[in-house]
């Protein structure tokens, strides 16, 4: 090699490394000249088979030529943690789809999303449209975001078992006993011919959420014995082998939708975000049996129509370079316009005018108990606004594994949670 | 190290440029390299080493809390359990796969027909998706009927374990799955060192009256053991990092009872926002790692022999 070529490759090394930190950032601005249009950027989960996101948008852009608002799609399955990472890193998407409590109550602890107060001041905006639902997003006097979904428990049943049973559907007000006892009237068969009268998806919730509908207790307690009667219940109807067992649910990565679909399960208590895939799945010929809805079971002496609820809401970015915009497009978007263009896809609302429920009743597939399962007295939140929140939900979630596989008995499991969660709390 | 020494060596002002030159020329060459190694894994590392002293939630001001967070493992019980599961894991796996894959390598390195095939399929599981892997071998051992538990039974086991659903036999699952995992790998290193000794050392010793065990006692053992040396040492801390494997298979469960160091770091970074603590966790793991492969470094002496055949 001679010395001419040498200082070449060192030349040539150089310039590539100014280049890289050019683009990196450090030099060459990227701030793009102000336009009249305005791209707003938004996270979402399964952008592909979830037809909402779009639609709403659709919307939203027909309605407001001069914004274009650009899709991020992220997995269903770890988007808290990938919303952490990116905001961490100082991402400056504007709307920040909020999936449940933990990822709300660690993103406005942190300062990352900005307090809607002002905002919603100024429009005049009437927040007991939402029914109530809005004020469980309030943290000391604050509000960080607007739900537009609002999902809530209910019963799912196939039909095609009750006929053949010979047993009548399940009415709007039936208790977790009543439960019980139809779940083992309805089992039957064994082997590929097995049907479970009952099936509890592994979530942590399926089990809890039912122990906090009285209103005495809430998912984040001093002490967890209360939950005792219906862990009792579950546990022993997985050993009767009148629901599915957990240990395989987990072992085999068992959906809740599958065995449902598969005709296997007589009843499923699951939430109202079902009723959409289901309607779909149906039309696409994967099924062919006819289902109905009832409202969630209650305990005893709880008025039949208590239900818990889960919320889906959307923020803004403090890192967000238009922040009116994303304030304009949240409004719509969890406002009675884009209420209905969600409805129109199936799903609930959290803004339930007449006229948003006529949408929704009016889809074909949608079964005709729907409307009376969806009247709801109280709705519970399923977990409760919390600076700790996310850790007191990892520590739940390992004894409810620990219950359900039977490695622990019920009280051992409750008293495990009690303990570790007060140290949590005392800290 | 080599043109560094040349340089030194070199007197005249003209040799000293060219040398000069030339040094430029290689270290041109490692630097690529260098600066990812410098921007993704030494900056991190050293950050980390910091953050273990400070207390940091992502977003908020980082503030110094000293030795706090390498207290509050102390009372930490996930802490404590993740430690033992560790240590569980690593016993389990290292001997395991090492006496797998020398097993294997030993098979495979006889005059058998189709053996190239047979070193390709043990090799397989090593270049799977671990995702496939982790569901392939949770449906294998589903506990009602997966065909594991369905040989037990028709064996005569009345009740079988239940296998990544139990408590009890949750990390026997999980370190057999890696074990299957890896030792593929570790077969090829050992079938190279096989290959590597040489054929007269078991003629001279047939002709003294050697059995085969003692041939493979005196000559396959001592001449593996630089091989051996290696693969427990790379084993080992890939043990110690085992993540992947069980966050698809167990997360950790049922409960915590495959909960090991990194995962415990990972929950407690992205999920509680613990940067300083999950720092400190991973210190931890980062000096038992540490401290274990310097020990066998220093028993390195006692043990492997580097032949001059």
């Amino acid at each position: 090699m001679n010395k001419w070529s040498d200082w070449r490759v060192v030349n040539l090394l150089t310039i590539l490394l100014v280049a890289l930190i050019a683009v990196s950032g450090g030099v060459i601005p990227s701030g793009v000249s102000a336009q009249d249009s305005i791209t707003l950027k938004m996270t979402a989960w399964d952008v592909a088979t979830t037809p909402y996101w779009q639609a709403v948008i659709d919307a939203y852009e027909a309605a407001n030529p001069n914004v274009k608002v650009e899709l991020i799609d992220l997995a269903s399955a770890d988007y808290g943690e990938v919303i952490n990472v990116r905001l961490t890193g100082g991402d400056d998407t504007d709307i920040i789809t909020v999936k449940d409590i933990p990822q709300y109550a660690a993103m406005l602890t942190r300062g990352q999303v900005i307090p809607l107060n002002d905002y919603i001041e100024a429009a005049g905006l009437d927040l007991s449209m939402y029914s109530g639902a809005a004020d469980e997003l309030i943290f000391e006097g604050s509000i960080y975001g607007l739900p537009f979904r609002s999902d809530i428990w209910i019963l799912y049943y196939n039909k095609a078992i009750f006929d053949e049973a010979g047993l009548d559907y399940p009415a709007n007000d039936i208790t977790w006993e009543e439960f019980d006892a139809l779940a083992r009237q309805l089992t039957s068969g064994s082997g590929a011919d097995k049907i479970y009268g009952a099936h509890f998806h592994v979530w942590r919730s399926c089990v809890q959420l039912a122990t906090v509908q009285d209103g005495q207790n809430s998912i984040i307690a001093e002490d967890y014995s209360f939950m005792a009667p219906m862990y009792t219940m579950v546990t022993s109807m997985q050993k009767d082998g009148i629901a599915m067992d957990y240990g395989e649910q987990r072992a085999g990565n068992i959906h809740y939708s599958g065995p449902f679909k598969n005709g296997q399960v007589a009843m499923l208590p699951m939430g109202s975000w079902f009723i959409g895939s289901l309607i779909a799945a149906e039309k696409a010929g994967e099924f062919d049996f006819d289902w109905g809805v009832g409202a969630f079971p209650h305990p005893e002496g709880v008025p039949a129509g208590t239900t818990a609820g889960t919320l889906t809401s959307l923020a803004i970015n403090a890192k967000s370079n238009n922040k009116d915009a994303a304030w304009d497009f949240i409004k719509f978007y969890s406002g009675e316009e884009g209420a209905k263009a969600l409805a129109a896809t199936g799903n609930l609302p959290a803004v339930r005018t007449p006229d948003v429920l006529e949408i929704f009743a009016s889809l074909d597939g949608v079964p005709a108990e729907a409307i009376e399962a969806l009247q709801t007295t109280t709705v519970r939140l399923e977990l409760p606004m919390h600076p700790d929140v996310g850790e007191i939900e990892q520590i739940l979630n390992e004894e409810h594994d620990l219950i359900m596989t039977r490695s622990v008995s019920v009280e051992e499991g409750l008293a495990e949670a009690t303990e570790r969660i007060n140290e949590v709390l005392e800290d | 190290m080599g043109i560094m020494k040349l340089s030194t060596r070199a007197t005249t002002p003209s040799k000293r440029r060219r040398q000069l030159t030339k040094n430029l020329v290689a270290y041109s060459f490692i630097l690529p390299n260098l600066l990812g190694f410098a921007i993704f894994t030494l900056v991190p590392i050293v950050f980390s080493l910091g953050l273990a002293f400070m207390s940091w939630d992502g977003a908020n001001e980082i503030s110094w809390v000293g030795l706090e967070n390498f207290k509050e493992l102390r009372d930490d019980t996930t802490f404590n359990i993740a430690l033992r599961n560790t240590l569980w894991y690593v016993a389990g796996t290292v001997p395991l796969t090492m006496i797998c894959s020398l097993g294997l390598a030993m098979l495979l390195n006889q005059p058998i027909r189709g053996r190239n095939i047979f070193r390709t399929i043990y090799f397989f599981p090593y270049v799977a998706s671990l995702v496939a892997v982790a569901a392939v071998w949770n449906m294998l051992f589903f506990p009602s009927a997966g065909p594991v538990n369905e040989l037990l039974r028709t064996l005569g086991v009345d009740n079988p374990p239940r296998w990544s659903a139990s408590i009890d036999w949750a990390m026997p699952t999980v370190v057999m799955a890696s074990v299957w995992k890896g030792m593929g790998y570790y077969m090829v290193i050992y079938l190279a060192a096989l290959q590597g000794i040489p054929a007269i050392l078991y003629e001279s010793a047939k002709i003294d009256g050697a059995n085969a065990w003692q041939r493979f006692r005196y000559i396959t053992l001592p001449m593996l053991t630089p091989a051996t040396f290696f693969i427990s040492i790379m084993l080992t801390i890939s043990s110690f990092k085992v993540f992947d494997l069980i966050l698809i298979m167990t997360n950790g469960g049922p409960g915590r009872a495959t909960n090991v160091l990194v995962l415990h770091t990972y929950n407690v970074a992205f999920r509680r926002f613990e940067f300083g603590y999950s720092s400190a966790i991973a210190m931890v793991l980062f000096a038992l790692v540490m401290g274990i492969t310097i020990v066998q470094f220093y028993m390195e002496k006692r043990w492997v022999e580097y032949s001059q055949v």
